[in-house]
């Protein structure tokens, strides 16, 4: 797991190999200004953090699937006497573990 | 009623550019309500965000002031609520690329823009066709917390350049 401090490090480094950055104004394409690009490098390095500490929620919350399914898993569970929607919460939970 | 949306700024992008802004110079403050189109909106970068950010005195308010609350419908598995408070920027598109037919195409009405005494807020009525092909859209609205005049709005991907699209900016005639 990256520091917080690694990861503005990386989005630094990606925002200068991306350079020239371009912003459109008016209807005119012109170079980001210093502070552009300062701030460019703030947002990315805050994003990449934000994804390593929360991407999961969002990743569990897609991989669960349709609560219509998991109601129908959960019924045929019961029937069956199986562990099919429990087995598949897990999963999900150990395919997209939360940052310690 | 006819002409009633008077248009007041037209970005049309159509070379990479990592933000569009919206209003600054062009703001004209005559009215109490302002249209924000998306159509088209691409992006250089698999699985991003499109932002937007207001601008105050043409300048991007990066201050952690942003509040959400949206309903996010989606076709491949159940909605979800999506809010937050006290972000830097809040979310317009949702997670677009480079994959066939990906874009965001929304509509927001701005209110209190031109309000020192209160906080700009905006309804949100946005689609995305998603990098992992499928859609999701978002139903509800955001704030700005701070009691201040504002003269138009920023665009950025989360990262990488926006590649196409156009964003228009009308105002509601009164």
């Amino acid at each position: 797991m990256a520091t917080q401090e690694e990861l503005q490090a990386l989005a630094d480094q990606e925002i200068e190999d991306a350079k020239p950055l371009y912003k459109q104004v008016n209807n005119e394409r012109m170079e980001f200004s210093e502070a552009d690009y300062a701030q460019a490098k703030t947002d990315l390095g805050n994003s990449k953090w934000q994804e390593q500490q929360f991407g999961y929620v969002q990743a569990r919350q897609e991989a669960y699937g349709d609560l219509a399914s998991q109601l129908d898993m959960q019924y045929w569970d019961l029937v069956n006497d199986t562990t099919t929607w429990k087995d598949h919460i897990a999963q999900v939970k150990a395919d997209n573990p939360k940052p310690e | 009623m006819a002409g009633s949306l008077i248009k007041i700024d037209e970005e049309i992008v159509s070379s990479a550019v990592a933000s569009v802004e919206l209003g600054g110079t062009n703001w004209d403050s005559s009215y109490d309500v302002y249209m924000v189109k998306l159509n088209n909106i691409t992006g250089s970068v698999d699985t991003q965000h499109l932002f937007l950010r207001i601008l105050v005195s043409s300048s991007p308010d990066t201050s952690a002031n942003y509040d959400r609350a949206r309903k996010q419908l989606k076709a491949d598995t159940t909605f979800t609520n999506s809010s937050n408070t006290n972000e830097t920027k809040t979310y317009i598109g949702q997670q677009i690329g480079t994959a066939s037919n990906s874009q965001t195409n929304a509509i927001m009405y701005l209110f209190n823009f031109n309000n020192a005494s209160e906080y700009n807020f905006a309804t949100l009525e946005e689609l995305s066709w998603r990098q992992a092909g499928n859609l999701h859209g978002n139903q509800g609205g955001w704030v700005h917390t701070v009691a201040q005049a504002s003269n138009g709005v920023q665009f950025y991907m989360e990262s990488g350049n926006i590649l196409s699209g156009t964003f228009t900016l009308y105002g509601l005639k009164k």
